[in-house]
């Protein structure tokens, strides 16, 4: 039976700031089938990243029900969606959030360890990983010997290394160089598409909305979609 | 002047962090508050001692004094009618209890009120101001006529519930006495209150009634105008009496007390040093957090003397509320430790009542001076730093925290060059002071080094961490490391607490211990009786001696002996001579620093205490120089032993010895022997029988007596445990003021944990084991510091202070409670912070972006 990798049902999010109530997003819905990579593109502030959040079970949504891959994220407690986020659920930040006191090896492995599968197979996955996003020689360095573009590339192997029904990523080139951007994009493109990830990213850059497969602007806290490139 | 815009600036930097804010005034406030209420507590007991030595002294310029009896009646008519000194005044003194008082004691005052008023006129009213007197100059006649009358402070009375014409019971030496209160000394200002608290004038004889010393006189105050009568005067003395002048036989006495409250002074300023951390941590938390604005306010102009003024400033409005909120917190600590320290000091010196803190303008003035300096100091290597910012140069965190570790090691270095510096001063001859400071510069080192120290302890736990907990082990021991600029200066605060609570646990651990098998050598009749005594550590009541022998000669007694122990003068102030009547076959089994008591109990020889000794530079064959009743007389030293009674030192002779050279036959204390196959109690249960009827007197078994002095003993540093806990609860602020910077700092770094799948409980382990980490490290470093404490405080201060030395006795179970207290307030001051990182909503944090 085919199943979507991730559903949003009427999904709306909104915060009290003094007596006012500020809606962020409004009912939204999409969904998105396994394998797809989709963009969604939008003005800063305009809820994209909390959006992310909700998806995520970092953020609760105020009304609506959010599934991924099957499980009703909406339905589990705290707990149950930090367990629930670990195993299906890989991210890549615009500040790269390599966690500075860890190699760079012990930052791809954090995530096997965080699902009980940093044995000797997760480690050669993550130089395996390493190799492909060419950073082989470089496990044992600390992120901060390495450049925005190279931390980046780590950011995007630790998203993938436990093999995460989808993959977030909250403006992965922002805070890059054009080029050092585009290569970034590559590769996150292609490692997705050869595991048959589904990607979802947040963007307001015109490069990223060329690998997508289908593009939303979210306007007003509401989802549209657009057509694709 | 600090520009407008700057100040704004750095108010709402405060207000940004208010935690932060608070816990530093916190920080400043305990230190000076303990601080301030040691000083106003000590400063409070050396007044009372002064207003009572001129109350009961007044305006003696000289007195006579003479033996342990004082000196006979007739002397005084002698002085005044023979020697024509006009200006001369009997005086009879002694402390007294208050029967049903609860140990309420008053200070017996007896005079001639006729001729009196030249010496105290509060008590004759002719002066204005000091006392309404007039009431007890009517009442004068009174005191003469009418045998056991007294005269009662008003507030005193109105303590004790005694009216005008009332009753008052008293006991001195074991007798009753019931005295009638005739007047009431009405003071006119609360100065004057305090110097007659206490007091309870009588006349001549109803005080020599009263104290049992009917025919003596204390001592003879006498006004001389003209210093050339003074050797007239010394010339017709008798040999048994001595001139001296009233200022240096009170500033003996209060010397006594100086060295304890020096030590008190001291464990004191410990508290505020480590509030000096607080703040130095505090403003180098707020530097640091600022580096990226400074320098960008560097680059628009503003100068490194306008950084520095706002980093200044800053601090010092956190010390001045934080030392303003010490005072009102100190003064109430006051009034606590007050009754400790006038306990110490009735316990090992001489009796004192002191019922209130006197507000002392010059030691809140000192305290303000202290409270503010202290800000200042700590403040001002952040400041320093902070003008070093190069404009619009943003350092890394990471480079900073490099910097931090590359400090650590030239810290390092640096504080084991100032621990070589303090031992050389600690190795220096000198008094308490300079013992206190090479102690201090000591400590210092001790907290220069911790931060290296720590990091050289991380890297074995580290290995353990990691291949036990995995990468979160890890990260919990690398994140301290990452953290030193942080977490190092609440580190080195915890240790120095930490430290200090083991220095001074094992201190008083070696100390308690040299003191019961001092005991048990001393110690070593089955009974012992005395007269009740209101100095815990000596005796100043005596037995009737015909009143002893009855009771010596108690069927099942085997053996009895006596002891008699008196304050003589000497040439070196008093001296407290014992006087043992010893059978020579059985001398007591007592321990030798050198010589022995060959020749003591046959009378040739004396043996002096080594307090005595250390102070007064006595050596075996050396002599000790007395004033008896014969004039003054040499008795040689023949060894020098170890006693913990008194740290002034006492002088130990045969009774013979004693009876030859002073006429005194009183009997302080009797100590009996059980006939084998009695038993104690029994024989407790026959002398109090025989006793019955005479005064009242205090008999004890030989277990009892040892846990009275070992109850006097942890009595006495009931004040130390205090003053270790306010350090320990300063380390504890500072702790928690490091670790909730801390976690405001890592609010992203945990946001992205919780993001890739950290739970809750996750990150309150990984937080927790961090701090616990903290606390072991500062735990186990504060071990080989405490013992290095305990060894200054015993070899050092102690033998400086008291004259006592010991041998260290470093009992694991202190050690380990230091290390386990080290760990618990570390593992409290995480709680709260934990608890926040744990709960705080990994949306939020990942906003903060």
């Amino acid at each position: 039976m085919w199943r979507p990798a991730l559903e949003l049902r009427k999904v709306s999010k909104s915060y009290r700031e003094g007596d006012a109530e500020r809606v962020v997003l409004h009912d939204v819905s999409v969904t998105l089938a396994s394998g797809e990579i989709a963009v969604i593109v939008g003005r800063s502030g305009s809820g994209k990243s909390t959006l992310l959040n909700v998806i995520a079970g970092i953020d609760r949504p105020t009304t609506g029900t959010v599934v991924v891959d099957g499980t009703d994220l909406t339905a589990l407690g705290e707990h149950a969606r930090t367990r629930f986020r670990r195993r299906h659920i890989g991210f890549v930040f615009q500040f790269f959030n390599l966690i500075p006191l860890l190699t760079v090896e012990e930052n791809l492995l954090l995530p096997l360890e965080l699902n009980g599968r940093a044995d000797v197979k997760g480690l050669a996955r993550a130089r395996e990983l390493l190799e492909r996003v060419g950073l082989g020689g470089r496990g044992a360095s600390y992120p901060e010997r390495l450049s925005g573009g190279e931390q980046q590339r780590v950011a995007i192997a630790r998203a993938l290394i436990h093999d995460p029904a989808l993959i977030l990523a909250d403006e992965p080139t922002g805070n890059l160089d054009a080029e050092t951007a585009a290569g970034v994009l590559d590769l996150l493109d292609g490692l997705a598409r050869e595991g048959g990830r589904t990607v979802l990213m947040v963007t307001h850059s015109r490069e990223v909305v060329g690998v997508a497969d289908r593009i939303f602007s979210i306007q007003r806290g509401a989802l549209m979609e657009q057509p694709a490139c | 002047m600090l520009n407008g815009q700057l100040a704004r600036l750095a108010v709402r930097q405060l207000r940004t962090h208010p935690w932060q804010l608070g816990l530093a005034i916190l920080g400043i406030a305990l230190g000076v508050a303990v601080a301030v209420s040691i000083d106003l507590a000590n400063a409070s007991a050396l007044r009372a001692f002064g207003l009572s030595t001129e109350a009961v002294s007044g305006r003696a310029t000289h007195q006579i004094l003479g033996g342990p009896s004082g000196v006979p009646d007739a002397l005084y008519r002698r002085v005044r009618i023979e020697l024509g000194v006009r200006r001369a005044a009997p005086v009879v003194e002694g402390d007294v209890s208050v029967a049903d008082g609860h140990g309420r004691t008053l200070h017996v005052l007896g005079i001639d009120p006729f001729v009196d008023a030249d010496f105290r006129p509060y008590l004759a009213g002719s002066e204005r101001g000091a006392a309404r007197g007039r009431e007890s100059l009517a009442r004068a006649e009174d005191l003469v006529g009418r045998a056991g009358t007294a005269l009662l402070p008003a507030s005193t009375a109105h303590e004790l519930g005694v009216t005008l014409g009332g009753t008052l019971v008293v006991e001195a030496a074991g007798h009753r006495r019931t005295l009638t209160v005739v007047g009431m000394l009405s003071p006119a200002d609360p100065a004057s209150g305090r110097a007659l608290e206490s007091l309870l004038v009588t006349d001549v004889a109803t005080a020599q009634e009263t104290l049992g010393a009917v025919g003596r006189l204390t001592r003879i105050d006498l006004i001389v105008d003209d210093p050339a009568v003074l050797p007239r005067i010394t010339a017709a003395l008798p040999p048994d009496a001595d001139l001296v002048s009233a200022g240096a036989r009170a500033g003996a006495t209060a010397r006594m007390i100086l060295a304890f409250q020096w030590n008190l002074a001291a464990l004191s300023l410990l508290a505020l040093v480590v509030g000096m951390f607080l703040i130095y941590q505090t403003m180098t938390f707020s530097v640091v957090q600022r580096r990226p604005l400074i320098g960008s306010l560097r680059a628009l102009g503003v100068t490194r003397a306008e950084i520095f003024a706002v980093v200044m400033t800053e601090a010092l409005v956190i010390g001045l509320v934080g030392t303003v909120a010490g005072l009102a917190l100190g003064f109430g600590m006051a009034q606590g430790l007050l009754r400790l320290v006038t306990r110490t000091i009735n316990d090992l010196y001489f009796v004192l009542s002191v019922r209130e803190v006197a507000l002392d303008p010059v030691t809140l003035g000192k305290s303000v001076l202290l409270g503010l300096g202290a800000t200042a100091l700590a403040a001002l290597p952040p400041a320093l730093e902070a003008t070093t910012a190069p404009p619009r140069l943003v350092m890394t965190r990471a480079a900073h925290e490099q910097h931090a570790r590359r400090g650590a090691r030239r810290a390092g270095w640096l504080g084991l060059a100032v621990i070589a510096a303090g031992a050389g001063v600690l190795a220096a001859p000198g008094g308490i002071a300079l013992g206190f400071g090479g102690l201090f510069v000591v400590m210092v080192g001790a907290a220069l080094v911790t931060p290296a120290a720590a990091l050289l302890l991380l890297r074995p736990i580290h290995r353990v961490a990691a291949s036990v907990f995995g990468l979160l082990g890890r990260l919990a021991t690398r994140s301290i490391a990452a953290a030193l600029s942080r977490t190092s200066v609440a580190m080195a605060a915890l240790m120095i607490a930490v430290a200090s609570a083991i220095g001074v646990g094992v201190m008083i651990a070696s100390f308690r211990d040299a003191v019961t098998r001092w005991l048990e050598g001393t110690l070593r009749a089955d009974v012992y009786i005395s007269a009740p005594s209101l100095v815990g550590s000596r005796p100043d009541a005596t037995l009737d001696p015909q009143f002893v022998a009855r009771l010596a000669a108690t069927p099942g007694v085997a053996h009895a002996s006596t002891s008699r122990g008196v304050l003589v003068q000497s040439g070196r102030g008093p001296v407290q001579v014992v006087a043992l009547d010893v059978d020579p076959s059985r001398p007591p089994r007592w321990r030798f620093r050198s010589g022995n008591d060959a020749g003591v109990w046959t009378g040739e020889a004396v043996i002096v205490s080594e307090p005595y000794a250390n102070r007064h530079d006595t050596r075996v064959g050396s002599a000790v120089r007395l004033r008896t009743d014969r004039g003054e007389q040499n008795f040689r030293v023949a060894g020098v032993f170890y006693d913990y009674g008194s740290s002034a030192g006492v002088v130990v002779m045969s009774r013979g010895a004693y009876e030859a050279a002073w006429d005194d036959r009183r009997i302080s204390s009797l100590a009996l022997e059980a006939a084998p196959g009695v038993d104690v109690t029994a024989l407790i249960a026959a002398v109090r029988e025989r006793a019955a009827g005479g005064p009242s007197l205090v008999i004890r078994s030989n277990r009892a007596l040892r846990e009275t002095s070992l109850e006097i003993f942890d009595r006495t540093f009931a004040i130390t445990g205090v003053l270790r806990t306010l350090s320990v609860a300063v380390a504890f602020v500072g702790m928690l003021a490091a670790l909730m910077a801390l976690q405001l700092e890592r609010t992203r770094e945990i946001g992205v944990l919780r993001a890739l799948g950290l739970t809750p409980r996750q990150v309150w382990a990984l937080v927790t084991a961090q701090t616990g980490l903290i606390g072991l490290l500062a735990g186990v470093l504060a071990v080989p510091c405490g013992l290095t404490l305990a060894a200054v405080l015993v070899f050092v201060i102690n033998r400086r202070s008291f004259g006592w030395t010991m041998s260290i006795d470093p009992s694991p179970a202190i050690l380990l409670q230091g290390v386990a207290l080290s760990v618990l307030a570390a593992l409290l001051a995480g709680l709260y912070p934990a608890w926040r990182m744990a709960t705080r909503s990994p949306a939020e944090a990942l906003r903060d972006e």
